[in-house]
């Protein structure tokens, strides 16, 4: 028994030592980006080690909100990722329910064209995808950028709640018929919740996918005021001369909510509240 | 009974339908015109007035000479994705069950932490960290040499180092995901199962592998194809933190062909063709992985 | 399963989808209000000269109410494929601004129309030719600035007088390299500059009497130029010492702003942003080679608008008036006076302040002795075929005659591929 405790100790100590050093590893390439909010006239680089920039300020931060339409970017992108992040779960929840519990025709080939969306260089797809939504009238829309961004995410997030819905075993669909539950009440009442922590997911890639899309939001967003986060970030970055000092702070205050984000799901995504508890 | 089969089918559709309407709406007609553009000879030259030539350009991918050759860089992206796979998804894990434990606190901080470099924007981070393999300034080289003594590493210089430069960013960049996705199906794994093994005195290892491992598999299988699919045609980071290929053009990976062909030198026939066979490699390897992972049926059936 | 649970989910997604289009059509309506002529400027530009084009653009609006102009930025590579995607597509900006070289693969995709026609030739005479920019018989470009070219420039701290020729420039270099503070290490450099890309090798060639390109657009990389050039440069790291071993343009630009290098090469694009760093700062030609005689030349290259060819007839008479306003020498005088980029309006190249501001002085001098940027397309092939061995030389794992030979195959076989 003490040698037991022993080793727990010893194991829990590693524990903290790997999540210090990889806390470290993580952070320090961030802290320089913090670092270089801070740095007047546009230092990407440093020729130290310093940690804090000598001279540093905040203002780069108050000009991002004073001298340019960054809250406007904000809300604009928000406004998209949410949407975006709606339908991913809405429609992969769905789905992907149906690739794991029930075999239909060209299931095969619906789970294997998921993947094969996934393959193509996006380089090569940017003309004809541009052409046609020219075409649908979709350029310069949310609608056409919600509907591009939905397309890109949902792959990875059905097989990813098909996958989860794998895990849950079909034992409580069959209890959940018994007690008298259609097949679709089953599915929103029993096992949906189970699936907590692939929704989390879900929702997260969803999100990010939007957040952080550059290319097709480029080509598809061509009126500043419709204007993204990463297409605002990029307008500080010029071929010579870039605006490295807002381009810092606002990265800094981009991954913000994407942390935030993060923290306020993970409660779904770690809580014990799953499958342990209901298989007993 | 009938009747019920029926509903039974527009329920299905119900569930399938919407998603693959918003997919295959999108992704239909530029995978065709892709084919098209890949069987013509459409470039700088015949930008409008293209036609169908047939197989010539899948034939120049093949034979042509390319300046570095198409098979070396073939085999770096290959290298690149299992790498970079193999790193994103042991830490990945590794991470997530370290994290898992009931005994560690401030488990939220951690976690804060650890998804930052899945949450920051890439085009900066990828130059810092270019700044940071600087041969006299970079704080790699100052922390080697003035920490533990050790020479400086001419990182953007040479080839070999060069390429594990990026494959170090991209680590840095991709086990968050692997890690969030790892919590996630850790989640899926009933408590009683352990405690059943415990009770039959197993090592941490054989719950490893006997539990962890083939119970998060489900969940761990998707992300991992995608994951090796789209690290295989991960331009971006190779491409900043190597400046378009340095030293030398020797840091390219397959899609840098494409992307060069296509905006470089409007060689959009030629860039599409390279782009087929990009895709038939990953078809390859995709159908080949799931048959081995049996990704497509569900563990308890 | 029954009829109403299925019902219900369809409703469900119906609503959703709806929601979506509701938000999004709201949003549209914002601009869908606005009657007036929309007209676009795609540009490459970096923010102090957007304030100003922005200055210039909302005069442009109040005397003319009818029209809204709006300007978008875009990187070099992603204006140039983005133009093409959207012009092929039938769509895109009304006007794009940019360096003259994309004139030439525009011209032959037709998506830019010829100008020579829609304005007055009187007009026209106005601007230095060399702002005019001809391509197969048409006029396709129409320049307000002239430059984007290389300069030596210094740091009057630490360089009082700059060097004329090579000689003075590694006599100045070497009394400034130094190791300040004794580690062994050098903290202070001569000179620095981005040694990945080609464009900044361009003067050394043509010191050396080398050039890219003949005149029917063949490349003449492997030359006494290009192999000399080379082993200058290595000298000046290897021998004299005076530049840093490892530079691409951020570090080479950190080096200077932190007063860790004396002098700089660097285009009139960062001049006004050395002097928004605090630093005093000189703007001299490129040295003179004294063996060979001739003058480093850097590329020039104007900088103007093109009508992009789905212009509506109703849009094109605007976009001109645009055009003519943006070109007048009123406004040119504003960008000279806060950007000191060279007018090609030929009445303020003449005035007063062009003609007697240092920098521009400088600067004028330096764009005299500069060559052309080529227009043609094969410049792409040019510069991806010297970057590789470029950089090799400098690394040190390919001798410079070895590297002239390859560029030269490289470019062949670039433009071969291209034009096929």
């Amino acid at each position: 028994m003490v040698r037991r405790k022993n080793t727990t100790t010893l194991r829990i100590t590693a524990s903290y030592v790997v999540l210090m050093v990889f806390s470290l590893v993580a952070l320090y390439p961030v802290w320089q980006i913090f670092n270089i909010s801070l740095r007047p006239s546009d230092r990407l680089l440093s020729t130290s080690l310093e940690l804090i920039p000598a001279n540093a300020s905040f203002g780069n931060y108050s000009a991002l909100f004073t001298e340019r339409p960054f809250l406007l970017w904000m809300l604009n992108s928000t406004f998209i990722a949410l949407t975006v992040t709606l339908t991913g779960v809405a429609l992969a929840s769905t789905c992907g329910y149906a690739f794991s519990r029930y075999s239909f025709i060209g299931k095969k080939i619906g789970l294997l064209s998921l993947l094969v969306t996934q393959m193509f260089p996006a380089t090569m797809l940017l003309l004809p995808m541009y052409i046609m939504l020219v075409q649908l009238h979709l350029v310069n829309s949310y609608l056409g950028i919600v509907i591009m961004y939905s397309a890109t995410a949902l792959p990875f997030c059905i097989w990813q709640m098909k996958g989860y819905y794998d895990t849950i075993p079909t034992s409580l669909e069959e209890a959940g018929k018994i007690d008298g539950c259609n097949e679709f009440q089953t599915f929103v009442r029993i096992i949906f919740p189970l699936a907590a922590p692939a929704l989390v997911i879900t929702a997260l890639f969803s999100f990010m996918s939007a957040w952080t899309e550059y290319v097709v939001a480029a080509q598809i967003l061509q009126d500043t005021e419709l204007w993204t986060l990463p297409l605002g970030l990029k307008s500080f970055e010029s071929n010579m001369g870039s605006e490295w000092g807002l381009y810092g702070a606002a990265s800094v205050i981009v991954t913000i909510p994407v942390v935030v984000l993060f923290l306020s799901l993970s409660r779904w995504l770690v809580s014990g509240l799953t499958l342990g508890s209901v298989k007993e | 009974m009938q009747s019920q089969t029926l509903r039974h089918r527009i329920y299905l559709f119900i569930l399938v339908a919407p998603a693959f309407v918003v997919l295959f709406g999108v992704v239909i007609y530029p995978f065709f015109y892709n084919i098209v553009l890949s069987l013509s000879n459409m470039n700088l030259r015949h930008i409008r007035d293209w036609r169908i030539i047939g197989f010539g350009q899948y034939i120049k991918v093949f034979t042509e000479p390319s300046q570095p050759d198409f098979y070396v860089v073939f085999l770096k992206t290959v290298i690149w994705t299992v790498v970079n796979l193999f790193f994103h998804v042991v830490l990945g894990v590794f991470l997530a069950l370290v994290l898992n434990q009931k005994e560690i606190r401030g488990k939220a901080i951690f976690r804060a932490i650890l998804v930052l470099p899945w949450a920051v924007p890439q085009l900066i981070v990828a130059l810092t960290w270019r700044g940071m393999f600087n041969y006299e300034y970079g704080s790699i080289n100052l922390m080697l040499t003035q920490w533990f003594n050790i020479p400086g590493v001419q990182w953007l210089r040479h080839p070999l180092e060069a390429f594990i430069a990026v494959i170090i960013t991209n680590v840095w960049l991709g086990f968050p995901f692997m890690m969030v996705i790892a919590l996630g199906a850790l989640q899926s794994i009933p408590h009683d199962l352990y405690e059943a093994s415990d009770i039959d005195g197993a090592s941490w290892y054989h719950k490893l592998r006997h539990i962890t491992l083939p119970l998060i598999r489900p969940v761990m299988v998707p992300a991992i194809t995608l994951g090796t699919i789209w690290t295989f045609n991960n331009l971006n980071i190779v491409w900043l933190v190597s400046n378009a290929g340095e030293p030398s053009d020797q840091t390219h990976l397959l899609v840098s062909f494409v992307y060069k062909a296509a905006f470089n030198f409007y060689r959009y026939g030629y860039g599409a063709a390279l782009s087929m066979v990009i895709f038939f490699i990953l078809l390859v390897f995709s159908l080949t992985f799931m048959r081995k992972s049996k990704a497509t049926q569900n563990v308890y059936s | 399963m029954n009829a109403r649970t299925a019902l219900r989910i369809a409703v469900a997604f119906l609503s959703v989808t709806l929601a979506v289009v509701a938000v999004t059509t709201l949003d549209s309506c914002g601009t869908g209000r606005d009657h007036r002529v929309r007209l676009t400027i795609w540009h490459q530009d970096r923010i102090d000269i957007r304030v100003i084009l922005q200055r210039q653009l909302d005069r442009f609006m109040q005397l003319h109410p009818e029209v809204r102009v709006e300007q978008l930025f875009k990187e070099t590579e992603e204006l140039r494929s983005g133009f093409i995607i959207a012009a092929l597509a039938g769509q895109g900006p009304e006007i794009v601004y940019g360096p003259a070289d994309q004139v030439g693969p525009f011209e032959i995709m037709k998506i830019i129309l010829p100008l020579e026609e829609v304005f007055p030739k009187d007009w026209l005479a106005q601007f230095d030719p060399r702002g005019l920019t001809w391509y197969k018989g048409h006029l396709y470009q129409v320049a307000d600035k002239l430059g984007n070219h290389l300069t030596l420039v210094y740091n009057k701290k630490l360089v009082p007088v700059p060097p004329r020729t090579d000689e003075e420039l590694i006599r100045i270099g070497k009394t400034l390299t130094a190791d300040l503070n004794g580690d062994g290490k050098t903290d202070r450099y001569g000179l620095t500059w981005n040694y990945t890309e080609p464009f900044f090798f361009i003067p050394f060639m043509t010191g050396f009497g080398g050039w890219i390109m003949d005149d029917a657009g063949n490349p003449t990389l492997n030359s006494r130029g290009t192999v000399d050039g080379l082993k200058f440069i290595k000298r000046l790291r290897d021998e004299e010492k005076i530049i840093p071993n490892e530079a691409d343009y951020n570090v080479a630009d950190i080096l200077f702003k932190d007063g860790n290098a004396g002098m700089i090469v660097n285009g009139d694009w960062s001049w006004a942003g050395y002097q928004k760093a605090g630093l005093d700062i000189g703007v001299a030609p490129l040295p003179l080679i004294t063996s060979t005689g001739l003058w480093c030349a850097p590329m020039v290259s104007p900088k103007g608008f093109s009508l992009n060819a789905n212009i509506s007839e109703e849009k094109k008479a605007w976009a001109l008036e645009l055009i003519r306003f943006l070109m007048s020498a009123e406004n040119q005088m504003e960008s000279a006076r806060e950007l000191y980029t060279m007018p090609t309006h030929m009445q303020v190249q003449q005035s007063d302040f062009v003609q007697q501001n240092d920098i521009l002085r400088n600067s004028r001098i330096q764009i005299d002795r500069g060559r052309s940027l080529p227009v043609v397309p094969e410049l792409r092939a040019i510069w991806d075929a010297m970057r590789p061995s470029y950089q090799a030389v400098l690394a040190g794992t390919m001798t410079p005659e070895r590297a002239a030979e390859e560029m030269q195959l490289l470019a062949l076989r670039r433009i071969k591929e291209m034009n096929e």
